[in-house]
């Protein structure tokens, strides 16, 4: 199973927290969300080269959470405000999504074979973000303006929990 | 097995035919319907727009470049031959598409996109196998009964009869 | 050469060096041929009209083919009509000169296979069958070896008109047209039936056996036959006179 991507959105649809383990050319990576970590098989073998199509992780997570979004309200207006989205694929990958009750949404690229992350991405809310994000008393409430999680117990956590656990 | 409705979006995103088979999702209004297939529309390329690209590495470029540079680039496919755009789709040879399939606690929805461009949506039961089937019948009787009826005009609202009869006498034969 | 074919001028048009060459190599006759025609013979020299009549006898064609043909006819059909009848009897002249011409092809084929069968058999053989001259063989015609010429089966039904008033009405039911087969008819012209292309055919074969009619379609739903059709054949004043001196003739 292979993850290649997540996304963390508040509730003012606002990506505090995005991390990719897939990387790309370093100029792409945009200027205010936290360095995209690499996976060890590929490192920076890459050279620095101008994407032709240079969208930056921060459209790509803007179209994320637009498509979570939509489909988060078409699915809410056809099976009832407590339906609620799972899981789409296409034929490449997955999305996984998860909303908390605090309108907090937890999104999850993954590969077609992965089984359904729903209770991953549930202890991914509870064991990491809330205790080290929510618990953490220098973490700002809200993140106006894209600050986003800077933290890095969380990080490490939650890097650990998709290589070890998860694959 | 639950097939709750049809909806059919022609390639403009407009929505052309809306069924109800079952009980179990909420009506909604044509306005909203309407809404829901235009929205259904983008959301679907969009989808297809955020696929992973995966950078190839440069073992497997060297890898790839012998065979791929005989070929000329396929629509759909990244050519891996381009420096800057080095990379390939997790499922590389098969072009990436739109949502598929979505499931929620109620319902499953199976899109099917037809290479002329119109999308089938089925809203099926979660546990509900063999859509594949059902997805095909639907378009064959699509085929044999919209397409082939001279009173049908192309992209328009789908008012025909004798589809609409086939489709309800082939899935009540199937529960 | 008023008028050269357009592919000899395209040829000398891309090499235009040696235009007086290529030209020469052109066989002159078969140059000719196609400016004069303007068909499109295939190397062989063998059109379809050079076939054997029999060759496409047990031969079908797809039903989706089909399908589609008519469905263009039926929109060609539509241009410009100003109702319901008008579209009916434009689809009514489509088939008339059908009806004429698979007339012929009928007592062709039946003359042939009975010949064929009688000569293999060489035992007391049928004589080939007659022309039509009363109603009722005309209708067991159409009914059978017609429907089964065009649909590969009989008509369903074939009825007689029970009003006194009516004598020349009789009605030829088919539960499931071929042609109805993938029409769906908007709401607002439910009283069009597109089989008028078919009782075309039958008043074409009528008329071609000397027998003036008018025939229609309607449309008749049962709840197992949603598409069930009837062709009401009226038959003209000097077919039900002559009708009438030939059964006191006593001619069958």
């Amino acid at each position: 199973m292979v993850v290649y991507s997540f996304y963390i959105f508040d509730r003012h649809a606002e990506c505090i927290y995005n991390r990719r383990w897939v990387p790309r050319p370093s100029s792409m990576i945009g200027k205010s969300s936290r360095p995209t970590s690499e996976t060890s098989t590929t490192t920076n073998t890459l050279p620095p080269v101008l994407g032709h199509s240079a969208r930056t992780t921060d459209d790509d997570a803007k179209l994320i959470f637009g498509t979570v979004f939509s489909l988060r309200n078409m699915v809410r207006k056809l099976g009832g405000e407590d339906d609620s989205f799972v899981t789409y694929r296409t034929s490449q990958y997955k999305l996984h999504y998860y909303e908390t009750p605090t309108n907090i949404k937890f999104v999850m690229l993954t590969d077609l074979k992965s089984p359904s992350m729903r209770v991953a991405l549930q202890q991914i809310y509870i064991n990491l973000y809330v205790e080290y994000v929510v618990k953490n008393p220098l973490s700002p409430v809200e993140h106006p303006g894209g600050v986003g999680v800077n933290n890095e117990l969380f990080e490490e956590s939650l890097e650990q929990f998709v290589t070890r656990v998860l694959s | 097995m639950t097939v709750f409705s049809l909806i059919i979006i022609n390639k403009a995103g407009g929505l052309v035919y809306q069924r109800e088979f079952q009980p179990g999702l909420r009506k909604l209004s044509t306005n909203d319907y309407l809404v829901l297939a235009g929205t259904f529309h983008g959301v679907h390329a969009i989808t297809r727009s955020i696929t992973p690209k995966l950078p190839l590495s440069t073992a497997s470029t060297a890898a790839t470049t012998p065979t791929s540079s005989n070929m000329p680039p396929t629509p759909g496919i990244p050519n891996s031959f381009t420096p800057g755009s080095a990379f390939t789709f997790p499922n590389p040879g098969t072009p990436a598409t739109g949502l598929e399939c979505l499931e929620t606690d109620k319902f499953r929805l199976t899109c099917f996109q037809t290479l002329t461009g119109t999308k089938f949506l089925l809203f099926t039961d979660p546990i509900m196998g063999n859509i594949d089937v059902v997805m095909k019948k639907v378009y064959e009787l699509y085929a044999d009964y919209v397409m082939k009826n001279p009173f049908y005009q192309l992209e328009m609202p789908v008012r025909c009869e004798a589809f609409d009869r086939h489709l309800g006498g082939w899935l009540r034969g199937r529960t | 050469m008023a008028h050269p074919p357009r592919h000899s001028a395209m040829l000398s048009l891309s090499n235009s060096g040696s235009s007086a060459n290529s030209d020469k190599q052109q066989p002159p006759q078969q140059i000719q041929h196609i400016a004069n025609t303007g068909l499109r013979v295939p190397s062989n020299r063998k059109t379809i009209y050079d076939r054997h009549l029999n060759r496409s006898r047990n031969a079908e064609i797809s039903r989706s083919s089909f399908a589609f043909l008519f469905g263009e006819m039926v929109t060609y059909a539509q241009r410009r009509v100003t109702g319901i009848q008008d579209l009916e009897k434009r689809l009514n002249e489509q088939g008339y000169p059908m009806g004429l011409r698979l007339l012929d092809l009928l007592y062709y084929r039946t003359i042939t296979s009975s010949t064929s069968s009688s000569l293999a058999s060489s035992s007391t053989s049928t004589a080939p069958p007659n022309r039509p001259l009363r109603i009722l063989p005309l209708l067991h015609l159409i009914h059978g070896p017609l429907w089964r010429l065009l649909f590969n089966r009989p008509a369903d039904a074939l009825e007689h008109s029970v009003s006194p008033d009516t004598p020349n009405e009789y009605m030829i039911t088919d539960n499931d047209p071929l042609v109805n087969a993938y029409v769906s008819v908007p709401k607002e012209m439910h009283m069009l039936n597109c089989a008028a292309f078919v009782a075309g055919i039958i008043e074409g074969v009528c008329d071609g056996c000397g027998f003036e009619a008018k025939v229609t379609a309607h449309n008749q739903p049962t709840e197992l036959w949603p598409g069930r059709t009837i062709f009401l054949v009226r038959f003209g004043e000097s077919v039900m006179e002559r009708e009438k001196v030939l059964e006191r003739a006593g001619i069958k």
